[in-house]
């Protein structure tokens, strides 16, 4: 009984700070002005079916709450400034770009005519530039485009991103190197979220040179596993990009679906032990590197659970259990990640040495795809 | 005006404040209404419908084990009979999808289905071919293939070829009472599992030892075994069957070769409403005790529907299907498990539950 009441005044909280966001003009709700440090943000659903991006703070507070024209994926923070941008799901049209101090919308992105994002944005590691991936309709073919702040977001390159469906992007630290992952899936808005070329869909992981868009390495996965859908990496300092699939055969097959990529060498397919594989069922949301960059975590949200792998030795390491747990971030210290769910709940864990704690929170919103951690 | 901003303004904004609380407060059952609740699905529903596998799966392995002894047609009955039975209550507990079910890749190796590829086909040719000793041993199939395993493999050996090919004893038969053997030991091991590890987790959900942080994360795997069948048995066992409108494709059904796909679906959602309303501490009671009386009644009312459509369809599909009237039918059925798939959503919401966000619609 005190757990309930305790939640339910929780929720009680939560729909007081979320009055004003009722009553303003749709961009920006004030939240509170608390004075804690912001901790993560991400995108979200409340109870009523609206889609927010919320900042939460330190303490659990919402130091923002941005209602969204309709559901995000992923959301990215820019390297010096206070934004925040947040991307439209797949095949949703706008990134909407925040400044998370002065609670304003900086801008809304539409996508141009004939194309739609795939809930991946990134700014630049100097800031400059921020780069989507879109799909381009008229021929199915993935695109990377990149826009400069300077210019009011105007686009500055557009370029091919040498497969269908590209999915996250990331910028290989200290580097010109974009990696992308082309999940290989064909989808047009006319046929909603349907997937249409399941049969012969070919995913693969390419590095591009930021500034020329030039191929600098493609690689696929062996013909029996074609129906493994690269779609989230996250890469470390030294170029290893960890790979999280999503397998569109029958999940009885228990395919592997984590892989690790080494620069100019082949993809390598890692397997947790069997039980661990199979209670995966055949999906990956997420994929963050601890702050060492060694470790990386891989959500599987169908399986309700969080696991932990070693890049080095190319091996599972372990697994804890969160209901409905997809956003994955790392914190400042090594070995340590923040992981929300669709439950609302989000817990810290520090894999070295298995400590797992709950966040509190002064709201309960079903938590999106992605969040990031903001460090400040 | 003047009177109006003084002493009334802070009750109106008091009475707004109540208006919230309320608000939030009806949608939301207490932890003990979901623990009374669970209570009752564990011990009422699920533990049983083991326990009638575990029996029906027993008979089953002795029905085939005799069968090979003396190969004959009154055997083969008896046995096609026992499969039938083991049929009833596999498609009677289908439904729970979590829990000691999913250790060891049970759930696979009881059914896996549907069968795009023909895994199971290629897979027991290939043991029919090689005739090996070795893989007539439960054990020996606990590392076979999960195509193997379960009751669609045992469906083509009991219900497809000859009599003779079960004459002396032959591998043939062998390997379809130790697949026998082999189901019997997975359903016995689910109920003691059940009894013994997770009825007390879901009891004392909350504690230290139990899977579940609260008993409402436990009601959220007993509400999943709720809504999610009602879109599977809509997609896999109808919707595919009937095709895309041009040609429909009867071998597309589940439990064809044995000629039941229609009586699986009416033990599907016959459990399906027992898990709803079928006891008194039950899911209809909660939503009614939230003051959704509608919506509770809808739903047994689609419930009811649905269990009378699937009533009047004439079997088996791999004919009937061929008629316009069974097409008709079947599509009456599908669009009423529409109607029942969106009602139960409604509901979770009712009663605070989100079954899942990024697992049921990720990206």
């Amino acid at each position: 009984m005190m757990e309930t009441n305790r939640r339910r005044f929780c929720q009680l909280l939560g729909s007081a700070f979320l009055l004003p966001s009722l009553l303003s003009e749709p961009v920006l709700a004030g939240a509170n002005k608390s004075q804690t440090q912001p901790l993560f943000a991400s995108a979200a659903q409340d109870r009523d079916g609206n889609y927010h991006l919320y900042l939460i703070g330190e303490q659990g507070d919402v130091l923002l709450d941005h209602p969204l024209l309709g559901r995000a994926h992923h959301t990215e923070a820019h390297p010096t400034r206070p934004l925040l941008a947040c991307t439209a799901r797949r095949p949703g049209r706008f990134i909407d770009i925040i400044d998370y101090q002065e609670h304003q919308l900086i801008k809304r992105i539409h996508a141009e005519a004939g194309r739609h994002f795939f809930g991946h944005s990134i700014f630049t590691e100097d800031g400059r530039w921020l780069i989507t991936t879109e799909n381009e309709l008229s021929t199915g073919q993935g695109r990377i485009v990149i826009r400069s702040l300077a210019d009011d977001y105007a686009i500055i390159a557009d370029y091919p991103s040498h497969g269908i469906g590209p999915h996250e992007l990331i910028q290989q630290p200290s580097s010109s190197v974009l990696v992308v992952a082309n999940g290989g899936i064909l989808t047009h808005p006319d046929h909603g979220r349907e997937k249409l070329n399941l049969e012969s869909m070919q995913p693969s992981l390419v590095r591009l040179d930021i500034n020329s868009g030039e191929l600098l390495e493609q690689q696929m996965l062996p013909a029996e596993l074609h129906q493994l859908s690269i779609r989230h990496i996250d890469t470390n300092s030294a170029g290893i990009t960890a790979i999280a699939l999503q397998y569109q055969g029958d999940i009885g097959h228990n395919p592997p679906l984590v892989a690790i990529h080494h620069p100019g060498q082949a993809l390598e397919l890692i397997s947790a032990p069997e039980p661990i594989n199979l209670a995966m069922k055949g999906y990956c949301g997420s994929v963050r590197c601890d702050h060492s960059g060694r470790f990386a975590a891989v959500s599987a949200p169908r399986g309700d659970l969080i696991s932990f792998w070693d890049l080095h030795e190319k091996q599972f390491i372990s697994s804890i259990k969160s209901r409905d747990g997809c956003g994955l971030t790392a914190t400042a210290n090594d070995s340590e990640f923040i992981i929300s769910a669709g439950t609302g709940r989000c817990i810290k864990h520090n894999l070295k040495t298995g400590h797992t704690s709950r966040l509190h929170q002064t709201i309960k919103t079903a938590w999106d795809n992605h969040l990031i951690s903001i460090q400040t | 005006m003047k009177q109006a901003s003084s002493p009334l303004w802070p009750t109106l904004l008091g009475a707004a404040f109540l208006l919230t609380l309320t608000g939030v407060l009806h949608a939301a059952p207490t932890e003990q209404q979901w623990k009374t609740v669970n209570h009752a699905l564990v011990t009422e529903h699920i533990i049983p419908r083991y326990q009638h596998l575990a029996e029906s799966s027993n008979v089953l392995k002795n029905s085939t084990s005799a069968l090979c002894q003396q190969p004959d047609q009154a055997h083969l009955s008896a046995a096609q009979q026992a499969f039938h039975r083991t049929m009833d209550d596999w498609e009677s507990v289908q439904h729970i999808q979590f829990g000691p079910i999913e250790n060891l890749m049970r759930n696979f190796s009881m059914q896996f289905w549907p069968d795009k590829k023909n895994l199971i086909g290629k897979q027991l040719n290939i043991l029919l071919a090689e005739q090996d000793p070795a893989t007539l041993k439960t054990d020996a199939l606990y590392k076979a293939s999960i195509g193997v395993k379960g009751l669609p493999a045992l469906e083509r050996l009991l219900f497809t070829g000859q009599l003779s090919e079960l004459e002396n004893n032959s591998y043939r038969c062998q390997l379809t009472s130790t697949i026998a053997a082999y189901i019997a030991e997975n359903s016995a091991a689910t109920v003691t599992e059940w009894q013994q590890a997770y009825s007390p987790s879901v009891f004392n959900a909350g504690s230290e030892d139990s899977y579940y942080d609260d008993h409402q994360e436990a009601a959220v795997d007993m509400l999943k075994s709720l809504v999610e069948p009602v879109e599977a048995i809509r997609d896999q066992k109808i919707l595919r069957p009937l095709g895309n409108g041009e040609k429909v494709r009867p071998r597309r059904s589940e439990s064809w070769r044995s000629e039941r796909s229609i009586r699986n679906i009416q033990l599907n959602m016959a459990s399906l409403q027992d898990l709803y309303e079928g006891h008194p501490d039950n899911v209809a009671s909660l939503l009614r005790q939230q003051g959704a009386a509608d919506q509770a009644d809808k739903i047994s009312g689609l419930f009811n529907d649905i269990i009378a459509q699937l009533k009047a369809i004439q079997g088996p599909l791999t004919t009937t299907l061929y008629q316009p009237q069974t097409v008709t039918q079947l599509q009456q059925v599908s669009a009423s498990l529409k109607q029942l798939d969106l009602a139960l959503n409604a509901a979770m919401k009712t009663l605070d539950i989100q079954l899942g966000f990024n697992s049921r619609d990720g990206d």
